[in-house]
């Protein structure tokens, strides 16, 4: 069938391609394609259509397993914020001897994960040249199971199985509804809890992470050193920053969509709210307090919080745990009570792609290379998609994080990412639910339980009208 | 004497009543003009501040030293800073902790990506720029063609001209919210998202501002000079522009500054429209930063306020006066 | 005696140049407003999300004003709507009242001849300008400043004088923000206001203050019987201008909410409920349908307030509106005249 597909479009890009040039040479505007059946294939005409020297190089590909073409110097890439690309991209310009700007760019579309969930849709819409984007867990299916806004890895000639060697939830993750590779991970996102060693010394009298751990191994010893923090601060200190990062951890223990079938499944939503509840009222974390915010980064720094739920990509993209605050070194990282990832960003390719070869060696570069994922792991603290790169690290021993007193937080992360109960069922809406969630949650606190769910179901209910709640 | 006492005393007494009251009214205003100053004040005040200082103490009313640090990190000019902190590599810091190279490196990347972050969604150049283009093209738009239509329904007595005129002044209110939807829609099919078109063309059609040219021509612009130019053998396209138009230059004047504050400011259309981040527009950016998280300086976050606001602000000083008396004309309310 | 020139042109028939120059404008608001305005109508008849395009009948409108619809979520949907509907109304109420009162207050002082005010220009001016700011600038002016924790001026300052315990909620507290919003929708608009007053006052005929004067009123007698009355029509005409400017409140409700969410439910406008249901992401996730319905819902809601104000400006106040208006235009050409603009 996909064979077909693709012959069908090669038919029809080549003839386009021909109308277009006809159409160029007299100056008139550049022809739409009638052709319905496939998106890919139109707007891939498109391109064509507007681009007058495309014609010609169309040949090259033919025949070949690479169905987009490659006639563009620039490599655009489409992302939110550059930040936890930018390490690996700086590392591969130098190995590459690219120059960003002239060789690859990188286009904003907006300003945070949630908000490019929806940015994206217009801006990959608008015809603007796109040849890669970056996309998140929480959204990614409303990109690649839409065949206008994104093309499967084979459409660049990468073939599953080149991913062998990748955390196996990216995978999963980053496969469409038809059973596609779209989409592939640099990261494998797994998170631990990282404290303040001084607080917890002080308050605690836990001078090592091993003992730190062993008091909060599981919820009821999370809960018991909350408890004992709480009285021994008079209630100063919480144990752990914002209820978005308690719910990350706890979340992924039940392997779980938001939506299943239609339906919103509200069973882990609930109990979620009971525990909310319970420590919010106890003052083990400060509800007031949202996730990412200004106020998440200032009160680990001053003593407000012991730690925080923290993925790797936060220890990788640089100085948090120290900004305004200078507590640098003094924190450490633990499993925690649950296995968790939180994230990680996914290499989605469009259907208006039109700088394959590029393109594809980006993606093998950032996905595939174990080398070049060891050196940038090293090098940034980012926790790679790479099983080899991880365990050769951690075997070496010679990382050591200065933020973390000269922890390796890869020792810590690669027996959490040993451990999570993969989180593989995602749905499109699972972002969105969980903004409305835990808005719900933070707005209705003082509120019962029931009306907090109640409240959460309805705002669901009301911006997406497809679904349905038992 | 007993006269001049006897008439003398209420009139004291009045003119002190009035002294009291004007007092009275001097303090509630100098309290309103607080009230409108302050805010904007404080924010120019927090600009000037460092990130850290303002986390630490909020609550300051005067300015420090930081506004050139801000501005370097929001243009991502971060050398400077960067060789701060690898100047401190070896330090001793208060906790006893040696400064290493590896959180140096920590804490460069954290500059770095601060400043990206906000060169990225704040790039004031660019944004002046194309808030410039925007509000400059719509402004020629609206005051040539209103001055146009608003000349054509004075001048010319052609049989739908009533007619004309209620429709115009019948759509004079009616909201962009309530066609924006169909709007956005059919910008999408036309192709038009992410271009200046949608923004620019539809300022062509300004029914508060016909309405207020064509009560301004009524009332002072004499018909008989349409007919005098005419006598003289002058076109009619040409009777407009060299003698209506230059005729017609206080009402433009006062339009051209409401369209082009209405336009600068305009968030809501540019928001649909504007999608790529390369054409952003001042408001659009300004609603950016409020969406930033993670990477977040405070004092870099309230230059940005000050820097979306400072050119309309100096506009607004240079001609407050026309402004004022534009207003009292009622001329448009948003 | 008319010359032969005039006879010529008086016969020729201009008409035709009327057209002209207005069809740019006809054109113009036709392709860019009346069609958009037809398609939003379509669409409120079309689906949501999955179903966008698809013919639903009422199915939208029935949906979001009584609840009853296809959708799972019908009721919630609906009680979305209303509340936005009903906060658009808290927030106009709230805002219109205290701006009123303060505009007429001011507009009375600074037009009474007898109250010596120094400085009244620069009053004005003052007073006019957080108008002509961006008002997503003045959104992220307030956000910066009522930030919700310690970190921000106005808590840090409460929790640094002891006067509050715990930082108060001035963004995403249900009550507290919207007294915020309503302040600062009143601190835009006031001078504004006040302003458009003033000229209203001053278009009153000066003898009727003489007369009251000399008849003995005293100031609040002279703002009751003659101001007052005389200033209803302007009033009015205030009023509902400025609630079909309530019902087009945007910027600030939507850029007025805390760190890392879209918008605040809370001080979800109209406005804001349309905007965000068109304008939410893909296609397939938008609701087209329900942000038509409430458009029209709008227009129909806009269409009678403007009829009234349409309909009391066409009979007794037109006179005095006129005269208003002309006295204004006056003053401002004297001003204009007097220099400052190079025109």
């Amino acid at each position: 069938m996909s064979t077909m597909k693709r012959t069908l479009a090669l038919l029809a890009t080549l003839a386009m391609a021909s109308t277009a040039f006809v159409a160029c040479g007299g100056g008139t505007e550049s022809t739409e394609s009638k052709t319905e059946d496939s998106k890919v294939e139109d707007s891939k005409v498109e391109e064509e259509s507007k681009d007058d020297t495309a014609e010609s190089k169309d040949d090259e590909n033919t025949g070949a397993e690479v169905s987009l073409p490659s006639d563009d110097a620039v490599l655009s890439i489409v992302c939110w914020t550059d930040a936890d690309l930018k390490n690996m991209f700086k590392n591969y310009c130098a190995d590459k001897g690219l120059t960003e700007g002239t060789d690859i760019v990188w286009v904003q579309s907006g300003t945070s994960g949630g908000e490019a969930a929806t940015e994206y849709a217009t801006f990959l819409n608008s015809g603007a040249d796109v040849d890669l984007f970056v996309a998140e867990a929480g959204w990614i299916l409303n990109y690649i199971n839409d065949s206008s806004f994104a093309a499967p890895l084979s459409a660049l000639g990468i073939t599953a199985d080149e991913f062998s060697d990748c955390y196996d939830y990216t995978v999963a993750i980053g496969t469409n509804e038809a059973g596609d590779l779209m989409g592939a991970s640099w990261q494998a996102a797994a998170g631990g809890f990282a404290y303040r060693t001084d607080l917890a010394k002080e308050h605690l009298g836990i001078e090592t992470p091993e003992a730190m751990q062993d008091a909060i191994k599981d919820w009821a010893g999370f809960e018991a050193t909350a408890e004992k923090l709480k009285t021994a601060t008079d209630g100063k200190v919480t144990m752990t920053a914002t209820l978005g990062g308690l719910w990350q951890c706890f979340s992924t223990a039940t392997n779980s969509a938001w939506v299943d079938g239609g339906v919103i499944n509200q069973a882990t939503a609930k109990e979620f709210v009971a525990m909310a509840k319970k420590y919010g009222d106890a003052g083990y974390v400060n509800p007031a307090i949202g996730q990412w915010t200004p106020d998440w980064t200032n009160i680990g720094n001053d003593g407000s919080t012991l730690g925080y739920f923290y993925s790797t990509w936060c220890l990788a993209a640089g100085a948090q745990l120290e900004q305004n605050g200078g507590t640098a070194g003094n924190w450490n990282i633990v499993v925690g009570p649950q296995e968790y990832f939180w994230g990680g960003s996914w290499l989605c390719v469009s259907p208006n792609c039109n700088t394959a070869d590029k393109a594809a060696e980006f993606i093998r570069y950032f996905t595939t290379d174990a080398a070049a994922m060891e050196k940038y792991a090293l090098s940034s603290g980012d926790f790679v998609n790479n099983k080899t790169a991880m365990n050769n690290i951690v075997s070496a021993g010679s990382n050591s994080n200065a933020l973390l007193g000269g922890q390796d937080q890869f020792a810590v992360l690669t027996e959490v990412a040993a451990g999570i109960k993969m989180n593989d069922s995602i749905s499109a809406y699972d972002q969105s639910l969980k903004d409305t969630f835990l808005k719900s949650l933070q707005d209705n606190f003082d509120k019962s339980e029931d009306e907090i769910m109640a409240d959460f179901v309805e705002k669901a209910l009301a911006a997406n009208p497809d679904l349905k709640a038992e | 004497m007993s006269m001049k006492k006897q008439y003398g005393q209420p009139k004291d007494n009045y003119h002190l009543k009035i002294m009291l009251k004007s007092a009275a009214v001097f303090i509630v205003c100098l309290f309103l003009t607080l009230v409108c100053l302050v805010p904007v004040y404080l924010i120019v005040v927090n600009a000037t501040r460092e990130s850290n200082d303002i986390a630490a103490k909020p609550a300051m009313f005067w300015f420090e030293g930081s506004l050139a640090d801000n501005w370097n990190t929001l243009m991502g000019n971060i050398d400077g800073q960067i060789e701060e902190i690898n100047a401190m590599v070896g330090q001793i810091d208060e906790n006893g902790n040696e400064y290493t190279q590896g959180r140096a490196d920590a804490d460069i990347r954290a500059v770095e990506n601060v400043a990206t972050a906000y060169s990225k969604a704040f790039n004031v150049v660019k944004g002046y720029l194309n808030s410039l283009i925007i509000a400059g093209s719509t402004t020629l738009l609206t005051v040539f063609f209103s001055a146009m239509t608003a000349y054509g329904l004075t001048v010319y007595d052609f049989k739908l001209r009533g007619a004309a005129y209620t429709f115009i002044i019948a759509v004079m209110m009616i909201p962009v919210q309530v066609s924006s939807a169909g709007f956005v829609r059919f910008m999408y099919q036309l192709g038009l998202i992410n271009n200046f078109i949608p923004l620019i063309v539809p300022a062509i059609a300004a029914p508060a501002v016909i309405f207020f040219m064509k009560s301004y021509m009524k009332s002072s612009f004499p018909l008989d000079i349409v007919e005098a130019s005419r006598i003289d053998g002058c076109g009619e396209y040409r009777t407009f522009l060299t003698i209506a138009l230059p005729m017609m230059k206080p009402a433009i004047a006062v339009q051209a500054i409401f369209a082009f504050v209405a336009n600068w400011n305009n968030y809501y259309t540019q928001n649909m429209i504007l999608k790529n981040p390369n054409m952003a527009t001042i408001p659009i950016m300004i609603s950016k930063v409020l969406g930033l998280d993670r990477y977040y300086d405070y004092g870099v976050n309230y230059l940005c306020v000050v820097l979306s606001i400072l050119p309309i602000i100096i506009i607004y000083f240079i001609l407050s006066k026309f402004i004022i008396a534009g207003v009292a004309l009622g001329g448009v309310k948003e | 005696m008319a010359s032969a020139a005039q006879r010529r042109i008086k016969s020729i028939s201009y008409a035709k140049y009327g057209y002209m120059f207005i069809a740019p404008f006809f054109l113009v608001y036709c392709f860019f407003q009346i069609w958009p305005l037809i398609y939003t109508f379509i669409l409120s008849f079309q689906g949501n999300q999955a179903t966008n395009g698809q013919f639903v009948g009422l199915d939208n409108y029935t949906t979001i004003l009584i609840g009853q619809g296809t959708a799972a979520g019908a009721s919630a949907t609906s009680a979305e709507f209303w509340k936005s509907l009903g906060n658009t109304f808290i927030l106009w109420f709230g805002n219109f009242i205290p701006q009123i009162l303060l505009s007429l207050l001011l507009a009375v002082w600074f037009t009474d001849a007898k109250i010596k005010l120094p400085g009244k220009g620069f009053f004005k001016v003052v007073m006019y300008m957080p108008n002509i700011i961006t008002a997503a600038s003045v959104a992220a002016l307030y956000v910066n400043l009522f930030g919700e924790s310690k970190y921000y001026f106005v808590n840090g300052a409460l929790l640094d004088l002891g006067l509050v315990e715990d930082p108060i909620k001035f963004i995403s507290d249900p009550v507290v923000s919207k007294v915020m919003v309503m302040f600062i929708q009143t601190w835009l608009w006031f001078g504004n206001t006040m302003i458009m007053l003033m000229s209203g006052i001053m278009g009153i005929n000066p003898s009727l203050f003489e007369a009251a004067n000399i008849d003995g009123a005293n100031s609040t007698q002279v703002f009751t019987k003659v101001t007052l009355p005389l200033l209803q029509p302007i009033m009015v005409y205030t009023m509902i201008t400025s609630m079909i400017g309530g019902l087009q409140m945007f910027d600030i409700p939507y850029l007025y909410h805390t760190a890392g969410q879209k918008f605040s439910r809370e001080l979800e406008t109209v406005a804001v409920y349309i905007y965000y249901n068109f304008n939410t992401g893909t296609e397939a996730q938008s609701n087209y349908g329900y942000a038509g319905a409430a458009s029209i819902i709008i227009f129909i809601i806009t269409a009678i307030l403007g009829s009234i104000t349409f309909y009391m400006n066409r009979d007794k106040d037109e006179i005095a509106q006129k005269k208003q208006r002309k006295r204004a235009m006056k003053q401002y050409k004297a001003k204009m005249k007097k220099g400052g603009l190079a025109l």
